[in-house]
């Protein structure tokens, strides 16, 4: 128990400073390509960077390549629901100009509002430029890269890594090169991160998109991290007050919290049971002394007759129980070694796996508003038991403790023992 | 020399108030053999263990070498025990889970006396009272009754006492075996200028001592 609780409190602290402990800040109005609204400068995120408790921000701009300005082909086939999407498009909002065609939309049929327009519509290839790379950037939980490697994200260049099926659509390597933004763009590498969406991206270092594509100074996203979810309330509202109203903060904490949930709740049961054992332990060791006392009355009143004072015959005995538990101690280490893996394994799973359902969903929106969903989960739960120095070292306090409790009245009961007793004949 | 005057000694029983020991008063010169006698119930084992100071007196005083036992705080007691009273039972109340010479060490362990010297003095005094050396390092379940009995006199003399008290010492012992001890408890009354008062029922080593009391329903007679 012991074991499982400092191995639990670990894993808290470890999950509170890792997972939920992120702040999204997004321009107001705006999630990754939806909504409106203005976007956010690099001056602004620069004050988030100062807020208290915030270790780090991650600044990303986000942009559509299109066959307007890129030569790349979407890996990704339009089918019904890119469709449905490019013609929600135009929905609620006023018909553009006669001279802006509308964006991606390859040829029309009919001239009237009223006539069916039929789209061949190809989804546009994300660019990403971000001042970190991290799983968020590239929109996956693990990352590898199949050839080449990750750019240097501090550096302005006309360099760039791609998902792996947009490489294969677009027979890319690394050393070939696309256009965009009217620029020759460079493949450093190109990376797998297992799911399509996200393999059909491009990266490149912020200072060079915001160059590339006219944006300078402009950022859609951001992700600040704070040290731990503890902090993320305050933090969050910092933020918001340094940004005022032209961002939306918002945060994981509440799912973060789930996450950790079941793991307070084994500490809670760890510590109850650790509790619990020390009393049974301390009643088992005090009924044993008990008995041992009282049968041993005539040996104590002869120590008594031949000049032992009651604090050297009480030593003797609380030795004995200290033995007695030093004993205990050392098998019950042994097995806590052995055992205390799998027994916290199994704490820590039944606990969770009830909440699992409620958090897999995690908050939904754009590849970059990306929370805690079962990955987070399945670290939170992979608690390690490490049998440290100390944890030893409380085990040997309990284990006094026992000791001490399960002593203090057999040591009462030596007191009282009259000597007289050694006279008594049986 | 022990000398006890106008001792009482009364106990709450369930029937009212029991006098086990009833205005005493005697003496034992230094170096002496008394012994005490009386039937069961007559007061003798109270009467020990008083003069023992394991048990305190109701009134009266016991004193030994002019030092007043009754007045002594528990402390002082348990020192007084160690250091001037030996002991011998009759059913020798020896430490079970100790060997012969570590039970003879154990009041002068208590009285920290040098380890050295502890060893040396055990074996000494098991020497004298006839428990050979391989004997020596046997716990006393593997002894006879006689041979507890002698190892159970060599720790009463350990810590060179001025007054043994012994409790019916040849009580459990066959009467070969019983002379014996008496006449080893004779010896070192003399040799070591001991006062040993000892209760007995055994008239044949009452008669032998130097003094004899008896009692009855806790008065001399």
């Amino acid at each position: 128990m012991l074991v499982a609780r400092a191995s639990v409190s670990t894993k808290i602290e470890s999950v509170k400073s890792s997972i939920g402990n992120t702040i999204t800040i997004s321009p107001a109005g705006s999630r990754g390509f939806e909504g409106g609204g203005e976007p956010l400068t690099s001056e602004q995120l620069a004050g988030v960077a100062k807020v208290d408790h915030v270790t780090s921000v991650t600044q990303t701009l986000s942009d559509r390549l299109t066959s307007t300005n890129t030569n790349l082909v979407s890996a990704i086939e339009a089918g019904s629901l890119g469709n449905r999407q490019a013609g929600n498009n135009g929905v609620g909002f006023q018909a553009p100009p006669a001279d802006m065609p509308i964006r991606n939309e390859t040829s029309t049929s009919g001239t009237g509002s009223s006539t069916q327009i039929t789209r061949t519509f190809t989804p546009p290839v994300t660019i990403t430029g971000a001042s970190v790379l991290s799983t968020t950037t590239y929109g996956g939980d693990s990352i590898t890269y199949t050839s080449g490697e990750a750019i240097d994200v501090s550096k302005d260049e006309d360099v760039a890594v791609v998902g792996k099926a947009l490489a294969e659509k677009n027979n890319l390597s690394v050393g070939s090169t696309f256009t965009a933004y009217g620029k020759m763009i460079t493949v450093k590498g190109v990376y797998d991160t297992g799911n399509t969406f996200s393999n059909n991206g491009v990266i490149m270092s912020l200072s060079s998109l915001q160059r590339l594509s006219g944006q300078t100074g402009q950022v859609t996203s951001a992700t600040a991290t704070v040290d731990s979810i503890d902090n993320i309330d305050s933090a969050t509202t910092a933020i918001e007050t340094a940004l005022g109203d032209t961002a939306d903060v918002t945060n994981n904490q509440e799912s973060a919290k789930q996450a950790v949930e079941p793991l307070e709740s084994v500490k809670t049961i760890s510590t109850f049971s650790l509790i619990g054992a020390v009393i049974a332990g301390a009643v088992i060791i005090l009924l044993t002394m008990v008995m041992i006392v009282r049968e041993r009355r005539r040996e104590i009143g002869v120590y008594k007759a031949i000049g032992a004072s009651n604090i050297r015959i009480m030593f003797q005995f609380i030795s004995e129980a200290l033995t007695l538990t030093v004993l205990a101690m050392i098998v019950g280490l042994i097995i806590g070694v052995a055992a205390a893996n799998p027994l916290t394994k199994v704490l820590v799973n039944n606990s969770s796996t009830s909440t699992t359902q409620t958090v897999q969903g995690g908050p939904g929106g754009a590849r970059f508003v990306r929370g805690v969903g079962g990955n987070a989960l399945s670290s939170a739960r992979s608690v390690q038991a490490d049998v440290g120095l100390d944890i030893v070292a409380y085990g040997v306090g309990a284990a006094a403790l026992i000791a001490v409790l399960g002593s203090a009245l057999p040591a009462l009961m030596i007191s009282k023992v009259r000597p007289a007793e050694v006279m008594r004949a049986e | 020399m022990l000398k006890v005057s106008n001792l009482v000694k009364q106990f709450n029983g369930a029937s009212g108030k029991v006098t086990a020991v009833s205005d005493i008063s005697f003496e034992v010169p230094e170096g002496q053999f008394a012994s005490i006698i009386g039937k069961s119930g007559s007061g003798k084992s109270t009467l020990l263990s008083l003069l023992g100071a394991l048990d305190k007196p109701t009134s009266g005083k016991i004193e030994v070498g002019g030092h007043d036992v009754t007045k002594m705080h528990d402390h002082r007691l348990i020192k007084y025990r160690g250091k001037e009273i030996g002991f011998v039972f009759q059913n020798y109340n020896l430490v079970p889970n100790l060997t012969a010479i570590e039970n003879v060490m154990l009041p002068m362990e208590f009285a920290h006396v040098s380890p050295n010297e502890r060893k040396r003095r055990a074996v000494e005094l098991l020497d004298q009272v006839g428990i050979t050396a391989d004997k020596q390092k046997r716990k006393p379940s593997r002894l006879s009754g006689g041979e507890q009995q002698r190892v159970a006199i060599a720790r009463a003399l350990s810590n060179k006492p001025s007054l043994i008290l012994a409790d019916e010492p040849t009580g459990n012992l066959d009467s070969q075996t019983g002379k014996m001890i008496f006449d080893l408890l004779h010896d070192l009354a003399k040799s070591e200028n001991t006062t040993i008062v000892a209760v007995t029922h055994d008239l044949s080593i009452a008669g032998k001592t130097d003094v004899t009391f008896t009692l009855k329903d806790g008065s001399l007679v």
